[in-house]
């Protein structure tokens, strides 16, 4: 049995049980529409910083859905021993770590996906020709939150601490997504100078490679009790 | 067989060591109040600013020894190691205070603001933060082992967000060019170099001395931790139970 | 029965001792749980660990299952150090834990499957195991909806699949019903007479000491073997 598949198939069960379960994108989806909401309120009628709004609200919605989305896939885990159960097998701990950061990455990516027209649609921000520099951004940003995200969620449920000393844990370290994301955003949005965008994109995969590498290497260290 | 009571003294070299530091604080702080110039555009508040510096470096530096010293307890679990870096979180956290509120203290007279996006700021509030989690993480494990391995990833994860989070800093500043005074935007005069460095030793012996002290009460701490896991494994050990 | 897994059999000649423990100490705070646990089990022995609750049975269990490290002290399984070969410990461990460890949101079946595809048998009898333990008629329902007793089975079950040559079983007996637990006492026969290395932490002494070598009691932290003195 190869690493990969094992990692194949936590990442699966992952997805299986939150389509089946709804847990995450319920509360993900709504509480990121509630924030694009209140905060549109919030800024006011300026349709020019509403506008300029935009990419910082929408990061900072997936941002916090991230939090949300690690908690809980850690949390199901936990209620009946599946998660020790999951340790128990001879599966290298950076393949358990691997296949829960897939399915929640690949969870935010569709949620941002999902945002990003609503987004622009509500806050009056048009596509423009190099919108579909959207897509790489939003996988390399919401990687970098998955991460970060995923590892922390992990630490936090081993302790059993409380679920607000996630965000506390995780948002210092993931600043320079959430920059990196936005500023790129804004880049391909061209409410700010294109040219940037490049360098961006590149301060987010720098992050993405760097922590993918440290946190799988030092993942097992986290859930050993 | 070491003497209880003799180890419970502080050790001669350490003492001379807090010395040094408290006769070279009393010089650096003369140099920077009274022997450097005041500054070209800032007038008096500049002699602000070696403090500050100084004890920003200081503050990163030992995040960088806080993750060293949990690397070295990962690979040769020896609980000093845990000690020592817990000591260089602790100074890196009050220097972070320091630097904050230096920073505060220097901004407001001259730009009239208590925050500025300053780079060197921002990095040391997300390390502060970030320093500050390392201890509420401490705080929830009472097994030494556990908590020292715990305690070196996250000392891990923060020094590897020096870097991200000083380019963030350093690039966030670019955009709000407005606000603030970088440190490289002062003339700095040869006699002001001096004192810069003079004061960054200073804080540099503050921190040893600090680390020193606190690692040798830890150490006692754990030599008494250990005495009393030494008695009760002693008395526990029994015959081979075989199956 | 055991021809459902084809995991290695023990690997180890009978000189290495299925577990060898040599004062491993576990504390989780101040308080140690287990205190210089010294234990030597030879493979296709049967024991039965008796204690009072809280006493470290669990704890112990889980401890040969690599889920925690000892505090202090050395263990090995089939020669595999606990800490440093905990990949190959658990190539040939299998716990049934009190929680079932099962995922609500998943059926029986997928249940199963995941285990079998992350011990690396993806083509292990799964549909067989379930039939065994009499779960087929609900092969394919979420175990969300499954009564203690059923998650008992399925995790029965997949011992069963996985037929690792340790068993490390706790309080195996609790919540099945008189079906199960004539279930539970054929696949530990069968799983001794198949040469399998069984722990198993149980209240119910009857049932358990039927086939067991021997009888260790865990208590303050110690071990020892039930009827010695001190």
């Amino acid at each position: 049995m190869s690493d990969l598949a094992a990692i194949l198939a936590v990442a699966r069960k992952d997805l299986l049980q939150e389509v089946r379960g709804r847990a995450v994108t319920v509360a993900t989806l709504f509480f990121s529409a509630v924030t694009l909401v209140m905060m549109a309120f919030a800024i006011g009628q300026d349709a020019a910083l509403l506008q300029r709004s935009a990419p910082g609200v929408l990061w900072v919605a997936l941002a916090f859905a991230g939090v949300i989305a690690s908690a809980q896939s850690f949390q199901s885990d936990l209620e009946e021993g599946a998660f020790d159960q999951l340790l128990l097998y001879p599966v290298p701990r950076a393949s358990v770590f691997l296949g829960k950061l897939l399915a929640n990455w690949l969870y935010l990516t569709l949620l941002g996906l999902l945002m990003t027209p609503v987004t622009l649609v509500l806050y009056g921000a048009p596509a423009g020709p190099r919108a579909w520099l959207l897509v790489p951004t939003l996988a390399l940003g919401t990687l970098g939150f998955a991460l970060i995200a995923t590892f922390y969620a992990a630490l936090t449920a081993n302790l059993r601490a409380r679920e607000a000393l996630l965000p506390v844990l995780m948002f210092p370290v993931v600043v320079p997504v959430l920059l990196g994301a936005v500023r790129a955003s804004e880049a391909t949005l061209q409410l700010s100078n294109a040219a940037l965008t490049g360098g961006w994109l590149q301060l987010l995969g720098g992050f993405d490679l760097v922590y993918l590498v440290t946190c799988t290497a030092i993942f097992h260290l986290v859930v050993e009790e | 067989m070491t003497d209880p009571h003799e180890t419970r003294k502080r050790p001669p070299w350490l003492r001379a060591l807090g010395l040094v530091t408290l006769v070279l604080f009393a010089v650096g702080a003369y140099l920077a109040l009274v022997v450097s110039p005041p500054d070209v555009n800032q007038g008096q508040l500049i002699r602000m600013m070696y403090a500050h510096v100084a004890v920003a470096w200081v503050c990163f530096v030992a995040v960088i020894v806080t993750a060293l010293y949990g690397m070295l307890f990962l690979w040769q679990g020896k609980h000093l190691n845990d000690a020592r870096a817990v000591a260089n979180a602790e100074v890196a956290t009050f220097f972070a205070g320091l630097t904050l509120l230096s920073g505060m203290t220097y901004s407001k007279p001259t730009l009239n603001t208590y925050w500025t996006w300053d780079a060197k700021l921002t990095l040391t509030a997300l390390m502060f933060a970030l320093l500050v989690g390392y201890f509420v993480v401490r705080g929830l494990i009472d097994d030494p082992t556990r908590r020292g391995r715990v305690s070196a990833v996250i000392g891990i994860v923060v020094a590897v967000s020096l870097p991200f989070n000083y380019l963030a800093a350093a690039w966030f500043r670019t955009l709000h060019p407005t606000l603030s005074v970088a440190v490289t935007g002062i003339h700095m005069a040869p006699t002001m170099l001096v004192v810069l460095l003079f004061n960054v030793g200073v804080a540099a012996l503050v921190y040893l001395t600090f680390v020193s002290e606190r690692v040798r009460i830890a150490r006692l701490e754990r030599a008494r931790e250990e005495a009393r896991e030494r008695r009760e494994r002693g008395a526990a050990e029994g015959e081979v139970v075989r199956v | 029965m055991g021809d459902t897994g084809v995991m290695p059999a023990p690997d180890a000649s009978p000189e290495v001792p299925a577990i060898a423990l040599d004062g491993v100490t576990k504390r989780f705070g101040r308080e140690p749980v287990l205190r210089g646990l010294r234990l030597e089990m030879a493979p296709g022995r049967v024991a039965v660990l008796r204690g009072s609750n809280g006493a470290g049975k669990t704890t112990l269990l889980r401890l040969l299952a690599t889920r925690l490290r000892p505090t202090s002290g050395h263990g090995r399984v089939f020669g595999y150090d606990l800490q440093r070969g905990g990949d190959e410990v658990r190539r040939r461990v299998a716990l049934l834990s009190v929680l079932g460890g099962n995922y609500a949101m998943l059926t029986a079946r997928e249940n199963l499957a995941l285990a079998a595809t992350l011990t690396g048998l993806p083509d292990a009898d799964v549909d067989g195991a379930l039939a065994h333990v009499g779960l087929a008629q609900v092969a394919d329902v979420l175990t969300r909806t499954f009564s203690s007793g059923m998650k008992k089975r399925l995790g029965l079950a997949r011992l069963l699949l996985v037929d690792a040559p340790l068993w490390l079983l706790d309080e195996p007996f609790a919540a099945l019903d008189e079906d199960g637990k004539r279930l539970l006492e054929d696949a530990l026969a069968s799983a001794r007479a198949g040469g399998r290395t069984i722990l198993m932490a149980s209240h119910e002494l009857e049932r358990s000491s039927r086939f067991a070598d021997a009888v260790l009691e865990l208590e303050g932290g110690r071990l020892l073997r039930a009827g010695s003195g001190a």
